[in-house]
């Protein structure tokens, strides 16, 4: 650092203190302004969690603070997926919970009365600013340049593909999955730079913490051993990638046993091959360097060589016929998908269901990164051209994770990091060069860093380092001034819109918990729609302690977070069957359905309705993946194309299929909803079509609740008849007129046609 | 008023939790006197003249007693007994006893006597503040009531039917001694009293009740026994809901360097009038909506608060409560808030409301030492027409750290009274906390004072601050300690 | 997968070590086919080469290993035979050999003076401190998962 002093202020260990205080400050600020960014929703809103997931987290977190640590491994529990229950302790990713229960036991110690919710509430902002913090740690790794690491930092911070999954209230793995993902790969770099046993060490306690936090752990399980082969390949193979290589796997596998949702799989599965392969293959590698370093002969060496490729090969052999007969399990579905995006919705509907898991569109690339996309290209070039180790790093993470993020919307996570590190090399080459003559214009100095508007100094530093390199190399440098000031100039106009963007887009997009829903009054101010919270606090308070409650596996975990109540299904969708199950009874027909009600024990239903609304996010919109899913169970009873009319237009309204009209679903939904309005005009509001005057008639279920702008619904199961009537003619006996009599006559003789 | 909503509903997420287990605790009395069973109040007085008024236009039955009282033996007595059932004496609230005559004199000192837990007969001693002469005559003001003591009939009704209620009780006044003369007012909240006991009239004189309006009138009744008990049961229309509060938590916390008093009330609340005979119909609830009928249904409750009250919030176990409004001005500060759905009869609804106040406002510095007297109200909960009953009020004052000799005076009765330390926000030492309980409370209850005095000494003023920088200046010394430290390992031969 | 990182561990071990003359001769023959000198030759020259160049350390670490090598290979052997009850024991004890077997390999190369220039920021005595910690996570790691 000392040796690139020119300015006089910036000179001996004065300097280097100016700058470390810059440097830390612009730091901290960046963390200020990622944090604050993702506050939008606590300030909009309230301290809530958000959205699906996140409420089962939180209901794990407080059973984690409630029950303490080893209550909590041994978790079984029975109010979900009932009557079958769920090892929660063996089947989830503990490091969230356990991190935020450090967190509390933390601050109460320190007798700060914090409640847990508002700590999981705001460990994702919090988390941000750490990983804006590893990003810089890991770009700095990458670049001589001192102010490609801020850059990174402060696209890390904003980017809002990252935001996406940790505003405030986002109580989800990847909350702190992706500064453990960074962190753990600039770990990684540092290791293989260092060559040193105690960062590999501590890369893989990362990597360990990383894999108690997120499924996507395969991730990097996958990446570094690509980045050690593609080395070897590459010949580059040192006693360095051998020691951080070999500490990192011998630690890290074990590290990851540890997690008993893990347990075996780093031996079993197929996914966790690769770096075991590449272990061994580092093993004989080595042992061909040390041998070859006694024996100096050049045909020997290539003889051992082959010799190596021939093991590789048997070994590679093995592994196709062990996975073959079963003793490692073949890739899973969920993998399948990421190969061919088709797979899923042919062979795993639920996947296919998940809209997180559709393949991403194109513009999301722009909607989530902006700036960046352009400048990522331009970012990996640059690490082309100076390719030492770290960079092919780069490289490698930049081209899995394009096609992955291709792949799968949510994958989008991971691709971001490196975008952001690629884009902050280039504009940091870009500065360096364009900045670099000794009558660089004050205003355009002073903002260089659109982001964090402290930055110019170590920038201005790095200018006169790249400055220095360019007298060296005069073919780099630039003459006139009006060239600099133009270029720097719409780069800062860029960085600032690119600013702009991201708060647009993490305001407006990803701000919303999804719970409370905002509108509009006509007078502009804000109305807040409570409906989901309206009908999960009366569940809580007017039913029974166990009523179970049937609902769409979407709003399991929210029942269990926010009503308190047992499940049949969830949003931990590992039990297919019975998911098929919930799916089948909503699509059948009364007489079906009830005795699938009676059997599972369930009290209420829980159905979605945006009718009145227009909220698009309901069930009947939803309904077309239940009937498929329980089709792949039941072809022979549910069927797809009975939903569909003739012509083959998905219908609610007059024109509706009889099947449609008999489905549960669609009669929990329209029950009594034409009462509302005046006769004839009867309208659906989220598709837009008028319904039949005639509403649907329940018979084994009666409404028991519905909020107040009808978006939840819950309906309550008729136990049997006292007198062993049939439902149908119970309830038409009770509504009392003739007429039902028809009805009655005619339910049977449905039930024979189908 | 959002942020300050977070920071408090980080205080009270355990507090819910807790209420919410506790709801319907069956309480025993516990400031006692325990009598001999062999107990029966000395006959000293004499009843000459009694009215008892039953008003029924709330949610709780509220008995009041005009009574003159006459010493009839021979000596001044200053102990007169009034006697209630065992089960009476677990839901009768606010039992209070003046004079008459003098109403400036205060409340007489009234308390719970129980000389045997077989028996049904319970009293309550009043203690006169003069004895009575032998001859002499007093005026007593009795005034009580009961709790849980109002029964829907039919239990169940549909969404829109009119309730009505079923109250019993005797039309002869409880007493102790002979009464010479009485008769019983019934004041219903309507006219409408579809069925009610008749009794006939003895001698000649009218058969009771004579009706005036809503206003029923049993006797007067000619020389009755002590003890004498006829029992009359009354049903009537009652369109309202019965808000009965299990358990109400009252935090209220003094922060002298905020310069600030946050309140924060925790309900459990039930309503307990006419379940719905069938399931509830938004429809027929939406369509109800324009002409606002009287319901039975909890739709919403206002709480006029101390003008000058700041940041309320109303949240509930799952979050904020965004149906609430607060209009506040320099006259008034009335908060008025929705629950999530209307609560009908056996619907429970447990929320929190809380709010702060500026401390100059509630707290005035004695001008000699360190002494402080705090002013607040008891009570603030929802001021409804129909009232509210509370079964069991835990109040906590938390004073600063480091308070003490704290004295409290209220006229509200207790039942226990504690000091505890309460450890939050970097305590050292914890905050003194005074603990007060009293159960079956009504709504009348609202504006009593509670005054509590303590001494604030200077020392414990700076003790937080001191604290605080003490260790950061420790961590400092610590961390620079650490990092002058060499730990590098490095070669000796490098 | 075991049997293949048996594999590895058994082809590796005379890398770093040597000292099993008993698996020299394994490789011998493919080198012998194109080099001139007999495989005995071969053999010794590296032998001989070996015991030259190598300090006592070294040789220390080197006979370190070779206990490993043989105890991780005792391990699997009884595994095949004996079966895998214990899947948990069996893995957390084969795992500390593996385990300690690369670090210690790490260390030998840390510590080669030969390899100097690759490891300028770390220093032997440096080196030997990461191996105690990383040994330290590796056994709290295999005890933890022992049961």
């Amino acid at each position: 650092m000392s040796d690139t002093i020119v300015e006089p202020f910036l000179k001996g260990s004065t300097g280097r203190n100016t700058r470390g205080i810059l440097r830390l400050s612009i730091l901290v600020l960046i963390a200020a302004a990622a944090i604050a960014s993702r506050l939008f929703s606590v300030i909009r809103f309230e301290s809530i969690i958000h959205e699906f997931d996140p409420w089962f987290n939180f209901r794990a977190t407080k059973y984690l603070v409630q029950n303490g640590f080893y209550d909590f491994w041994d978790w079984f529990d029975d109010r979900t997926w009932h009557p079958l229950g769920r090892v929660t302790g063996g089947t989830l990713y503990p490091g969230l919970m356990v991190t935020s229960g450090i967190i509390y036991h933390a601050l109460r110690a320190l007798t700060i009365p914090v409640d847990i919710r508002n700590i999981c509430v705001l460990l994702a902002p919090g988390f941000s600013g750490l990983t804006a913090y590893a990003t810089y740690l890991f770009t700095n790794e990458m670049s001589t340049s001192p102010s490609a690491g801020l850059l990174a930092a402060a696209f890390m911070g904003i980017a809002p593909g990252y935001i996406s999954r940790s505003v405030a209230g986002s109580y989800d793995n990847e909350a702190i999955a992706i500064f453990l993902l960074v962190f753990t790969f600039f770990l990684w770099i540092k290791a293989l730079k260092v060559g040193s046993v105690m960062w590999g060490a501590l890369c893989a306690l990362f990597y360990g913490y990383m894999v108690s936090a997120w499924g996507g752990y395969v991730f990097i399980t996958n990446l570094i051993p690509l980045h050690v082969f593609v080395l070897v390949c590459m010949g580059r193979f040192s006693p360095r990638l051998y020691v951080s290589y070999c500490t990192w796997y011998a630690l890290g596998t074990l590290a990851s046993m540890q997690i008993p949702f893990v347990g075996f799989l780093p031996i079993r599965s197929s996914e966790h091959m690769s770096a075991l392969g590449v272990f061994g293959l580092l093993q004989l590698v080595g042992f061909v360097e040390f041998v070859r370093s006694g024996v100096p002969s050049k045909q020997f060496a290539t003889l051992l060589r082959g010799f190596v490729l021939a093991v590789f090969a048997i070994a590679f052999g093995g592994l196709v016929l062990l996975t073959v007969s079963g003793v490692i399990a073949p890739w899973t579905g969920r993998f399948y998908s990421l190969w061919d995006t088709g797979y899923a919705k042919i062979h795993i509907p639920i996947i296919a269901s998940v809209s997180e898991h559709q393949p991403t569109a194109w513009p999301a690339f722009f909607f989530d990164l902006n700036l960046l996309i352009w400048l990522f290209p331009a970012g990996v070039y640059l690490c082309f051209l100076k390719l030492a180790d770290e960079q092919v790093f780069v490289v490698v993470y930049a081209i899995l994770a394009s096609y992955f993020s291709g792949v799968m919307v949510r994958l989008m996570l991971t691709l971001t990091p490196i975008v952001c590190v690629a884009a902050a090399l280039v504009l940091s080459h870009l500065l360096d060069t364009y900045l670099s003559i000794k009558s660089p214009s004050a205003p355009t100095d002073a903002d260089i860093d659109a982001a964090s508007n402290a930055a110019p100094a170590p920038s201005k530093k790095a200018a006169k380092q790249d400055g220095l390199r360019a007298m060296r190399e005069p073919l780099v440098g630039i003459y006139t001034t009006f060239s600099k000031t133009s270029v720097v100039s719409a780069l800062t106009a860029y960085l600032l819109i690119f600013v702009l963007h991201c708060t647009w887009v993490t305001s407006n997009a990803y701000s919303s918990p999804s719970v409370v829903l905002a509108s509009r009054m006509p007078d502009g101010s804000q109305h807040i729609i409570d409906d989901y919270r309206e009908a999960y606090q009366w569940l809580r308070q007017n039913t029974k302690e166990d009523a179970k409650i049937m609902s769409w596996w979407d709003y399991g975990y929210q029942i269990g977070g926010m009503a308190d109540r047992p499940t049949l299904v969830d949003n931990n969708t590992w039990n297919n069957t019975h998911i098929a199950t919930v799916g089948k009874a909503m699509s059948s027909s009364e007489e079906v359905s009830y005795p699938i009600m009676r059997q599972h024990e369930v009290d209420y239903v829980l159905v979605v309705f945006g009718g009145l609304l227009g909220y698009s996010g309901d069930d009947i919109n939803k309904f077309l993946w239940m009937v498929r899913i329980a089709e792949g169970i039941w072809p022979d009873e549910v069927k797809e194309r009975d939903f569909f009319t003739e012509r083959g237009e998905y219908r609610v309204d007059e024109g509706a299929t009889e099947t449609m009209k008999k489905s549960l679903m669609y009669k929990m939904s329209y029950y009594n909803y034409n009462a509302l309005f005046p006769p004839g005009q009867c309208q659906d509001r989220v598709r837009g079509v008028k319904m039949p005057d005639q509403g649907p008639v329940l018979n084994t279920v009666e409404e028991a609740f519905t909020s107040e702008n009808w978006i939840i619904r819950i309906y309550k199961v008729k136990d049997l008849d006292n007198v062993g009537r049939d439902h149908a003619a119970a309830a038409s006996f009770e509504r009392g007129n003739k007429k039902k009599k028809t009805t009655k006559r005619r339910g049977p003789k449905v039930l024979r046609v189908e | 008023m959002r942020p300050l909503a977070i920071a408090s509903a980080v205080l009270s997420f355990a507090a819910t939790a807790l209420c919410v287990e506790q709801g319907n605790l069956t309480k025993p009395l516990t400031s006692r006197v325990i009598l001999p069973s062999t107990f029966k109040p000395p006959q000293n007085f004499k009843n000459a003249n009694l009215v008892h008024i039953v008003s029924l236009e709330k949610s709780h039955p509220k008995e009041s007693i005009n009574v003159v009282i006459e010493n009839i033996a021979t000596t001044p007595q200053d102990e007169y007994f009034i006697p209630f059932t065992a089960r009476q004496m677990e839901t009768i609230g606010g039992l209070e006893v003046k004079d008459r005559k003098d109403p400036e004199a205060g409340l007489f000192e009234v308390e719970a006597v129980d000389f045997d837990i077989e028996s049904d007969t319970q009293f309550y001693r009043v203690r006169l503040p003069k004895p009575l002469a032998p001859k002499a005559q007093q005026t007593l003001g009795i005034s009580y009531s009961y709790l849980s003591a109002l029964h829907p009939l039919p239990a169940t009704i549909a969404q829109q039917d009119k309730q009505y209620l079923v109250y019993t009780f005797s039309a002869y006044a409880p007493s102790a001694y002979v009464t010479s003369k009485q008769k019983t007012e019934v004041k219903f909240p309507s006219t409408v009293v579809p069925e009610y006991t008749i009794i006939p009239g003895a001698k000649g004189e009218l058969e009771s009740p004579q009706k005036q309006g809503s206003k029923f009138t049993y006797g007067s009744f000619g020389e009755v026994p002590a003890g004498a008990v006829e029992p009359v049961k009354v049903r009537y229309e009652f369109t309202k809901p019965l808000i009965h509060v299990s358990r109400l938590e009252r935090d209220i916390e003094v922060s002298h360097w905020g310069g600030n008093v946050a309140f924060e009330d925790r309900y459990t609340m039930t309503n307990r009038a006419a379940n719905l005979s069938k399931q509830f119909s938004r429809v027929e609830f939406a369509s109800q909506q324009y002409y606002n009928p009287p319901s039975t249904a909890v739709k919403e409750l206002k709480f006029p608060l101390k003008v000058g009250s700041l940041d309320p919030y109303f949240t509930d176990v799952i979050g904020n409560v965004s149906t609430s409004r607060f209009r506040s001005n320099k006259r008034e500060a009335n908060l008025e808030i929705k629950p999530r759905y209307p609560v009908f009869g056996g619907w429970n609804y447990p929320f929190r409301v809380g709010y702060s106040a500026d401390l100059k406002k509630y707290l005035r510095k004695l001008s000699s030492g360190t002494g402080y007297v705090l002013n607040v109200p008891f009570l603030e909960g929802p001021k409804q027409p129909e009232g509210i009953e509370y079964e069991f009020i835990e109040l906590r004052v938390i004073l600063p750290e480091g308070a003490e000799n704290v004295k409290y005076s209220t006229n509200v009765p207790l039942v226990t009274a504690g000091i505890s330390l309460h450890q939050t926000f970097m305590d050292t030492q914890g905050r003194t906390t005074l603990t007060l309980t009293a159960i079956n409370i009504v709504d009348e209850y609202r504006d009593r004072e509670l005054i509590v005095t303590y001494d604030y000494p200077f020392f414990a003023i700076l003790r937080k601050p001191l604290v605080i920088f003490v260790t950061f200046l420790g961590l400092f010394a610590a961390a620079w300690g650490i990092g002058s430290l060499d730990v590098s390992i490095r070669g000796k031969r490098s | 997968m075991a049997p293949k990182r048996s594999a590895v561990s058994r082809e590796s071990t005379p890398s770093q070590s040597a000292t099993q003359t008993t698996t020299i001769p394994a490789s011998t023959p493919i080198k012998s086919k194109s080099a001139n000198q007999s495989p005995q030759q071969v053999a010794l020259g590296i032998w001989q080469n070996y015991l030259d160049k190598t300090p006592q350390r070294t040789k220390l670490i080197d006979v370190f290993m070779a206990f490993l090598v043989v105890v991780g290979v005792l391990q699997f052997v009884y595994c095949v035979i004996a079966g895998n009850y214990p899947f948990n024991a069996f893995l957390s004890g084969f795992s500390a050999t593996v385990g300690q077997f690369v670090l210690t390999a790490s260390l030998r190369i840390q510590t080669n003076v030969e390899n100097k220039a690759e490891f300028g920021e770390v220093s032997q005595e440096r080196a030997f401190a990461d191996y105690v910690f990383g040994s330290l996570i590796l056994h709290f790691f295999c005890v933890n998962f022992i049961n």
